[in-house]
């Protein structure tokens, strides 16, 4: 492979070149290999457990149904920094682990001030570089002490299984986390101060500050109350009028109406 | 049930295989561009680009590494640490499989069934993330419509809610004093807890935790 044929590439020539979009695939192959080699030492796992096999089936039903909306959320972000960075990296960047909120603060710390006319081939080069070594943390992490935490920890916090406060623990754990967003939600009410992004980057003043707005706002708790309300009339639809296929899609249909109500709202101009 | 030990020590051999391949994996991307263009990347500014993001993403990954593997099991964690959008997407999907199907927490059933949802939700991510990118021409004034824009602006806050409704309803005694201390906190420090939602999850969770163990103890749940 001749590689003048790449260097001698403008930045916009090599941000949607064949090659970034190559990488793209290798990195959407590896996830797609790994994913399918655990789901099959898991699926051969339940045989030997001699799980149902209805277990298995409404696991992978509820959670594909479940990640539709939440992973076009996460494309809706290579959009927004294709911008700028064309489409390949985003699409790398945001297939492993990272955030779109997490990408585009990298990109300001990595490349600071930089816009659609004055991006260097450096600058994507040094950006490529700072979005992926700062998110690595979780994952050495997890490949150095999460052996040891489950062993010391975990299993001694649920040694007693489906019995015991080992089956509320998890629960508790989780209403910890919705209630951490819903204080999200809250909080955006009271103040939501954002940045402003323009061409997939944020946007800085002249001294270098990036430049913000105030979009306080009642959607996302309103969202989060709609939602709610419609989970309850979907579980009662499933046990009063029981209707049980719902129960796999119970969670999706929710969604989409909260996101409904978010639209109508949108409409009549409350955002 | 059976106990979980020798699944788990498997799991984790492999889980740590594919952690190592998969931090391969993306370094190799900025390197290999790195090769491909010719150019360096500018050292002084990724220097400090990567010390001022690990402020904050190297304490980060521990409170996550801490906070979500107990939900997620031991493939799952090793799967979700490398594919991301733990607290967006892969903790509330096992979660609602796990209360779909009724396992409990510290067996190989549940580990099996926490595996396989987020196998299936890493899937779907890697399907909607293809499909967009091969029809990113008809798709992409659509997606990025002033219309549908609130729709995915809070998808977060519609999963939350739909699942608020499933996990509040059975303990609304655990829930008042977190629920409580997040809306005091919102209110008090909205900068903080939009800014740092990775620390205000572990302090709900932990606070929710101590209610639960409190409540437990006085045989009051």
């Amino acid at each position: 492979m001749n590689l003048n044929t790449f260097m001698l590439a403008t930045v916009n020539e090599l941000k949607e070149s064949w090659w970034m979009y190559l990488l793209g695939i290798f990195v959407t192959l590896f996830i797609i290999c790994g994913a399918l080699y655990f789901g099959w030492t898991a699926y051969q796992q339940s045989k030997k457990l001699e799980m149902d096999k209805e277990t298995i089936k409404k696991t992978v039903i509820s959670s594909v149904s479940f990640s539709i909306l939440p992973s076009i959320g996460i494309f809706i972000g290579v959009i927004t920094m294709a911008g700028l960075l064309g489409i390949p990296l985003p699409w790398i960047r945001l297939s492993v682990v990272g955030a779109l909120h997490y990408e585009l603060m990298a990109l300001s710390v990595a490349a600071e001030g930089v816009t659609l006319t004055t991006l260097t081939t450096e600058n994507f080069v040094t950006i490529a570089f700072v979005m992926t070594i700062s998110i690595m943390w979780g994952g050495i992490f997890a490949l150095i002490f999460f052996k040891k935490y489950q062993q010391k920890v975990i299993n001694k916090a649920t040694k007693d299984g489906g019995k015991g406060f080992g089956k509320i623990l998890f629960d508790a754990f989780f209403i910890g986390m919705i209630s951490a967003y819903i204080g999200d939600a809250v909080a955006k009410m009271i103040h939501y101060e954002v940045k402003i992004i323009e061409n997939g980057a944020y946007v800085f003043d002249g001294n270098g500050n990036a430049l913000t707005e105030d979009r306080s706002t009642v959607v996302p708790i309103i969202v989060m109350a709609s939602a709610m309300l419609a989970m309850a009339f979907f579980e009662w639809l499933i046990t009063k009028k029981k209707i049980k296929w719902l129960e796999n899609f119970a969670l999706s249909f929710s969604m989409i109406f909260g996101m409904t109500i978010a639209v109508l709202l949108g409409i009549g101009g409350i955002y | 049930m059976k106990p979980i030990l020798s699944y788990q020590d498997r799991m984790h051999k492999q889980g740590r295989i594919f952690t190592i391949l998969g931090l391969s994996v993306m370094i190799s991307i900025p390197i290999l561009i790195m090769l491909f263009t010719g150019v360096t990347p500018n050292i002084h500014q990724m220097v400090i680009g990567i010390g001022v993001l690990s402020l904050i993403y190297l304490p980060g990954g521990i409170v996550e590494v801490a906070t979500y593997s107990p939900i997620l099991g031991t493939t799952a964690t090793y799967l979700a640490f490398i594919t991301g959008n733990l607290a967006n997407l892969k903790i509330p999907c096992v979660m609602n499989a796990r209360q779909i199907v009724g396992t409990a927490i510290g067996t190989e059933e549940n580990e099996v069934v926490s595996t396989i949802s987020v196998v299936a939700s890493t899937l779907t991510t890697v399907a909607i993330m293809t499909l967009g990118i091969v029809m990113l021409i008809p798709l992409r004034p659509i997606l990025s419509s002033e219309l549908l824009q609130p729709a995915f602006n809070w998808v977060v806050s519609a999963l939350f809610g739909a699942l608020g409704y499933k996990y509040f309803k059975g303990n609304l005694k655990i829930v008042a004093i977190p629920l409580l201390l997040m809306v005091v906190l919102a209110f008090l420090m909205p900068g903080f807890v939009i800014g740092n939602i990775t620390i205000v999850i572990m302090v709900g969770a932990i606070t929710s935790v101590l209610v639960a163990k409190l409540l437990y103890d006085k045989k009051l749940i």
